[in-house]
């Protein structure tokens, strides 16, 4: 395992300067002859909420997956701190909450997450505080197949603040959420955000990824079309006071 | 608490895994509904062997002689629990699917992978559940032996226990084998074709090509039902339980290589054709071992005691040539009565059919058909016998040793028993559904508050 990472031994004082959390050199996809994600390259940077917008078949659920270890991919070239992070212990620095999940369906909401917090050894007050924080009081005792939409994406957000991972990659985190609700959502990862901990988030509705967001990858046909904070991407489109929306469009 | 310097999430501990595991596996209607339809199942075929066993009974209280043949374990206990064993073969491969199954159509497999455990762990911690769910449909069996018992039926212990754990092995089986077809299909309709392809095919294999010569026979031998046939014959085979073990490893590690979603399938398969290699060469292994036990309470698959030890001490090697087709009956007869119980009690013997493996067609015509030549160092000797009243003098004979005298009080006198049936008929088709009615309500009752399992 020489040259690979373990977390761990990446010298603090490198971590200290280097803002570079984690390298995608490259991920390229494929699937029968047709790429879906080609070459695809970015940096996440320590403590950011990073978004990586795109329309519906952009490759976002891929690259995510790709990125987790989750999904094997052609080419999966990525560096922890500088390090190579190959894709069987991804899992060690990052934890990826996907899209349209709903875990251990029989179970009660109580008991999913007395699991996870016992895997990572969390206290009860501190799974308590992930329940309050999302607002999960009310469907404690429900089923989770019995959960509403809504409630099984907060279910999901509330396993992913019991992870202690510091990077957390979240596929489509506000979809099934109302204008509330996603200022709720908003609040909380903002808050996962300032106390450390790296977000990179896959969202295709730009004006939720433009609240949220630090930085942004634009993803369209599996391709990066642009990197960079919003002011990076207006002063690349020469659009000065653009949204995101005008961003995107101008640069795909 | 999530600066990069902290992230040291590589072992986990396993209670929580194997709590939700288990909740997992007692949460699903499967285990239970399985259960429901497991009483009327192993009620009704108790039923009928103590009913024919009184029947019999009734003679044998009579003449101590036909007492002598009944034995419970023929009688009451294989039958029984060969209820257990079709309920095992169509139900519980939907049960042992659920455990990993369901994860994977959910996309829940996607958090399992991502969580502080080796694939070996996840798998390791589901086939628990798949033993905790075979303990649990076990209960109508254990039941059945328990009321025997209270009308009071005889029960010898070793015998009952090999048994019971011939059916816990190859329950296992099938559950390993369900884990791994739940691990290489995407929805667990898919698996269950593929787990009940192996159940159901071997049952097909049994009684199609069973008693079929040469490449039929071996074909036969691969059937999972031959795995109970040793153990309802009260033997205990260590090549046996080291095979069927080497089988339930060899799919739980086949389960292992697929389970993990990341890893690209050509790597997937070169792993497991290297498992698949090693599996097979550790059966093959166990294929050589020949130590067996003989557990009967009635000794059927030894010689008497006397004979055994004198078999024991014949030191040079014994070859027996059989003029046989192997389909024959007088094979069968003498394979179970004469070959069988030397192989289990002299240290040194090689058996051979003259005619390899043709049919019985093919050498019928030949005028030494018939005959089973024995050699014992320099002399040997030919008999057409089936019985060891025969052989045993003849062997005795060539090794020029005096036949032992019979041991008096050895014999095994049979357990006759007129049993009742308004017990057990109330209790497989009442009181036992609804014991397990209630425990599947009250299992389905919901955690009061949150606690870290860990």
């Amino acid at each position: 395992m020489d040259g690979v990472l373990p977390i761990a031994a990446a010298s603090a004082f490198r971590q200290a300067r280097d803002p570079v959390l984690l390298r995608v050199d490259s991920i390229t996809k494929q699937y029968a002859d047709q790429a879906v994600l080609s070459d695809v390259a970015f940096d996440i940077q320590a403590g950011e909420i990073l978004g990586i917008i795109g329309p519906n078949g952009a490759g976002k659920t891929t690259l995510l997956e790709a990125l987790a270890g989750v999904l094997p991919a052609e080419a999966n070239d990525v560096r922890w701190r500088g390090e190579r992070l190959p894709a069987s212990r991804r899992h060690e620095a990052m934890f990826y909450l996907p899209d349209g999940v709903r875990p251990f369906l029989d179970q009660p909401v109580t008991r999913v997450l007395s699991f996870i917090g016992g895997v990572y050894r969390r206290s009860t007050g501190e799974i308590e505080d992930a329940i309050k924080s999302v607002g999960l009081t009310p469907v404690l005792h429900k089923r989770v197949h019995s959960l509403s939409k809504g409630y099984g994406r907060r279910l999901m957000l509330a396993l992913g603040l019991l992870t202690p991972h510091p990077l957390l990659l979240m596929d489509e985190p506000f979809d099934g959420f109302d204008l509330r609700q996603i200022r709720m959502i908003v609040d909380v990862l903002r808050r996962e955000a300032s106390e450390g901990r790296t977000l990179a988030l896959a969202i295709h509705q730009l004006p939720d990824a433009e609240r949220v967001c630090d930085r942004f990858v634009l993803l369209a046909d599996g391709r990066v079309r642009g990197v960079g904070t919003l002011n990076d991407l207006r002063a690349r489109t020469g659009i000065s006071e653009g949204s995101l929306e005008d961003i995107f469009l101008a640069l795909t | 608490m999530h600066s990069p310097e902290t992230c040291h999430v590589q072992n986990a501990p396993l209670r929580p895994l194997l709590v939700k595991e288990l909740w997992e596996i007692l949460s699903g209607r499967a285990l239970w509904t399985m259960l429901l339809l497991m009483c009327p199942l192993l009620g009704y075929s108790f039923l009928q062997a103590t009913s024919l066993y009184g029947e019999a009974s009734v003679a044998g209280l009579r003449s101590p002689v036909l007492a002598s043949s009944l034995s419970p374990l023929d009688g009451v206990l294989v039958p029984t629990l060969g209820a257990s064993y079709v309920a095992v073969t169509l139900l519980f491969p939907f049960v042992a699917i659920r455990v990993l199954g369901l994860e994977k159509e959910s996309g829940a497999l996607r958090l399992l992978v991502q969580l502080p455990y080796r694939p070996p762990a996840l798998i390791a911690a589901k086939l628990a559940a798949v033993l905790a769910a075979l303990v649990l449909s076990c209960i109508p069996a254990v039941s059945a032996l328990v009321i025997w018992g209270m009308q009071g039926g005889h029960l010898s212990a070793p015998e009952t226990l090999n048994l019971l754990f011939g059916h816990l092995l190859y329950g296992l089986l099938v559950g390993a084998i369900a884990l791994f077809a739940a691990s290489v299909s995407e929805s667990a309709a898919t698996a269950a074709i593929v787990t009940l392809a192996f159940t159901i095919g071997s049952w097909v294999l049994d009684f199609t090509v069973a008693g079929q010569p040469g490449f039929l026979a071996w074909i036969a031998r691969l059937s999972l039902t031959q795995i109970l046939r040793t153990f309802e014959q009260g033997l205990l085979s260590a090549g046996l339980v080291l095979g069927i073990g080497a089988a339930m490893f060899g799919f739980a590690a086949l389960a292992n290589v697929w389970l993990p979603p990341g890893v690209q399938v050509r790597d997937k398969v070169m792993r497991s054709i290297a498992w698949v290699v090693i599996v097979a060469l550790v059966l093959g292994l166990a294929t050589q071992i020949k130590l067996t036990f003989d557990v009967t309470e009635d000794r059927r698959n030894s010689f008497p005691a006397a004979d055994q030890h004198l078999l024991a001490s014949l030191a040079q090697p014994l070859v027996v040539t059989v003029n046989l087709a192997p389909e024959d009956p007088r094979y069968a007869d003498l394979q179970r009565n004469v070959l069988a119980k030397l192989e289990r009690a002299m240290p040194d013997v090689s058996i051979r059919l003259a005619s390899g493996r043709q049919s019985q067609a093919a050498t019928a015509g030949e005028d030494r058909y018939g005959e089973v030549e024995y050699a014992y160092g320099a002399r040997s000797d030919v008999s057409r016998s089936t019985s060891p009243r025969e052989i045993l003098p003849m062997l005795y004979g060539l090794a020029g040793v005096s036949p032992p005298a019979p041991a008096p009080g050895s014999d095994y006198l049979g357990y006759p028993l007129v049993a009742g049936r308004g017990v057990a008929l109330l209790w497989f088709f009442a009181g036992l559904p609804l014991c397990i009615a209630l425990a599947w309500r009250w299992n389905r009752r919901l955690p009061k508050s949150i606690t870290a399992e860990s």
